[in-house]
């Protein structure tokens, strides 16, 4: 999952890699630092996650050398959804979503389908949870059916790395593929950090 | 009692023949796609590994089963390259032999290449995992779960890959039987020593204990297995060995397990 | 017609859509549902409430094909009724729960496409919830309990926003905004709800205003 904040940007997802009911390791790392602006998260089949962002950042380092320059978050959306629809009639089975900071400086989020359809958003969940994660982001992110409509939402670092482990440790609960640990990444400004805190393993 | 025959296509097939006229035959294999890659027909069993104090350590047994015929009861199933990796594999051996020659294909062109820079477990990893993955791609995979065990410069290296090309790395891998019956029993005696890694001689007897449970409880497992270790000292695969097993009349065991 | 009937049998309960949750708090318990009634995605009504009242300590909430949850609404009250006449008084909501599970195990091989949930206070006025599948088999939950298209939804909401003794008031408030936020993320159901609060001394129902879309 992955969600926005004014001039910061999250990108979540859990380490488990499961076959079925079989738990084949519980630390395989789903989300990927594309760049000090950008970091991607992919789920569903595991290979093609893997070797989509391997393309990926491929596809960057030939931008780099070419531009002298890192490609931007909103450069890498439009790449990734231009990659995927490449694979239309043989689409890579993986739902991604990217989170970074924009040209602006604000935070950014986009999600695609598995054929490329994509969209900016301000917050998303993708992967076996997603039905679970997505209408509590609505709550307490998109501030959905609350009763006063003006009530705009200052999120904070702090309180969005809350939201993502209260949300991860819900989704644990009730989705067999979720669990094991979860991977933080937060983008700033000035560069990217990732935190891992620890989930249940049954 | 009927087994499932692993050659029913051919044999359709060859009945097909009989009835239908060379160019009725052509405009039907036109149409339909090439089925006789897309299962397994000698296999192996499971592959065991874990990371210890000075390496790594890999068991298999020696059989090749077809279907549920014992067919060839000395095979090796694991496979030495370079000085520092060994690949165990479980699944169809006639892909795993394409593999060995693979490798052997690679390690040739190292030894051409003598650039005094040997290819690290990592390395042939890599390599597996896109064979493995770009033969998923093609719908011709190749029917295995390859287990890549390394050890170079200080650290150990231990890697899973399977015929769809998913990876992983872990401190303890089994495949097949073994991921079900093997792998909790591994992942119990390694995450109970929180971090402290296993002697030899405790990795040694985990495995065999695994290997002994696999033996009761796996039909398609045979009692003559080989342990690898790949160390500083490099690769060493022993000579098959038997395991102690006990058949008595079960009146003092209480609850399962070893 | 036997297109309709075949996706009878693969998908009754996705055929009309709906959603309801029940939940337990301190000396009471809610239950809540939406309010549409739908042919697959087509909305034809927007007043289709799928909770019943057995007794005034007990409702049930029924999720699934639209015949069947008036069909054995109806059944479960008379069943209800019929054992008020004879035992003098109210049935309890565990009772009745097992009163559920059999009437749906007697249809095991033709079964009405309905999930209930059940939501009650006992006779020491003790919350009870529970819910079972479409042929009876039971889940008593201590927390909250879901069904319906929106199930999915619901477990993943109501596992972040229930906790333990929540009075009348905040219950309301944690139902309402687990099934709205749910609900809004399933295409086949929502379209306004009704919440029922089941408290010793009295029953609050109220209808919510959703988005209609």
């Amino acid at each position: 999952m992955a969600l926005a904040g004014e001039d910061f940007c999250i990108v979540a997802a859990d380490t488990r890699q499961s076959d079925g009911y079989h738990i084949n390791c519980r630390y395989a790392p789903k989300a990927h630092q594309l760049s000090d602006k950008t970091v991607i998260g992919t789920s569903g089949f595991y290979a093609d996650g893997l070797n989509f962002v391997k393309k990926i950042k491929q596809r960057m380092e030939w931008y780099f050398h070419q531009h002298d320059k890192t490609m931007s978050t909103t450069a890498i959306a439009q790449l990734i959804s231009i990659m995927l629809y490449q694979k239309r009639f043989f689409p890579y089975y993986v739902f991604c979503v990217i989170g970074g900071i924009d040209e602006n400086g604000k935070g950014c989020v986009y999600s695609y389908d598995s054929v490329g359809n994509a969209e900016r958003v301000q917050y998303q969940a993708a992967g076996s949870g997603n039905e679970l994660l997505q209408p509590f982001l609505d709550s307490q992110i998109g501030l959905k059916n609350r009763s006063n409509e003006n009530e705009t939402l200052n999120l904070t670092e702090e309180m969005a790395i809350k939201i993502v482990k209260d949300a991860f440790s819900s989704v644990t609960e009730r989705d067999i593929h979720t669990g094991d640990c979860v991977e933080i990444y937060i983008i700033r400004k000035d560069g990217v950090e990732c935190q891992k805190y620890p989930l249940k393993r049954d | 009692m009927n087994y499932p025959n692993p050659f029913a296509d051919a044999i359709d097939y060859q009945r097909m023949e009989q009835h239908y006229d060379q160019e009725a035959l052509d405009s039907l294999n036109a149409i339909s796609p090439m089925t006789r890659t897309q299962q397994p027909i000698v296999t192996g069993t499971s592959v065991l590994a874990v990371k210890y104090k000075d390496g790594i350590m890999m068991t298999t047994d020696c059989l090749a089963s077809y279907g549920s015929l014992a067919r060839f009861r000395n095979v090796e199933r694991m496979l030495k390259v370079g000085d520092s990796t060994i690949i165990g594999a479980s699944g169809d051996i006639s892909d795993f032999q394409y593999i060995t020659y693979l490798m052997d294909k690679l390690m040739t062109k190292e030894y051409n290449a003598n650039n005094g820079q040997p290819l690290a477990p990592e390395n042939i990893y890599e390599y597996l995992s896109q064979v493995m993955y770009q033969r998923r791609n093609k719908f011709d995979p190749l029917w295995n779960a390859l287990v890549v065990g390394g050890f170079q410069d200080g650290k150990s290296f231990l890697g899973y890959v399977n015929l769809r090309g998913t990876t992983y790395q872990s401190e303890t891998i089994a495949t097949g039987y073994g991921a079900y019956i093997a792998q909790p029993l591994l992942r119990n005696a390694v995450e109970k020593r929180n971090g402290e890694p296993l002697t030899e001689e405790e990795a040694k007897k985990l495995l065999d204990d695994c290997m002994r449970v696999l033996f009761y409880r796996d039909a398609r497992s045979l009692n003559k297995l080989q342990r690898a270790t790949v160390t500083a000292a490099g690769v060493n695969i022993s000579e098959p060995y038997s395991l102690e097993t006990e058949w008595a009349f079960a009146e003092n065991i209480r609850g399962y397990g070893a | 017609m036997i297109t309709f009937f075949l996706v009878l049998l693969q998908s009754g309960n996705e055929y009309n859509g709906g959603a309801v949750v029940a939940m337990v708090g301190k000396d009471c318990v809610a239950i809540a549902s939406d309010k549409r009634f739908g042919l697959e995605l087509l909305t034809l009504a927007t007043d289709f409430e799928k909770i019943f009242k057995m007794n005034d300590k007990c409702y049930i909430g029924l999720a699934g094909l639209a015949t069947d949850v008036q069909t054995l609404s109806e059944e479960l009250k008379l069943k209800c009724d019929l054992y008020k006449l004879r035992e003098e008084r109210e049935i309890t909501p565990k009772k009745f729960a097992h009163l559920v599970s059999s009437t749906l195990y007697d249809h095991r091989w033709g079964p009405y496409f309905c999930e209930p949930c059940i939501a009650g206070l006992d006779e020491n006025n003790k919350p009870f919830i529970c819910s079972t599948d479409l042929i009876g088999c039971i889940n008593f939950a201590k927390d909250f309990v879901v069904c319906g298209t929106t199930a999915r939804e619901l477990y993943g909401i109501c596992e972040s926003f229930w906790e333990p003794d929540l009075g009348p008031e905040e219950l309301f408030e944690v139902i309402s905004q687990s099934l709205l936020n749910a609900f809004d993320r399933d295409s086949k159901s929502g379209w306004g709800a009704v919440v029922h609060i089941i408290t010793p001394e009295k029953i609050i129902t109220r209808h919510l205003k959703t988005r209609q879309d």
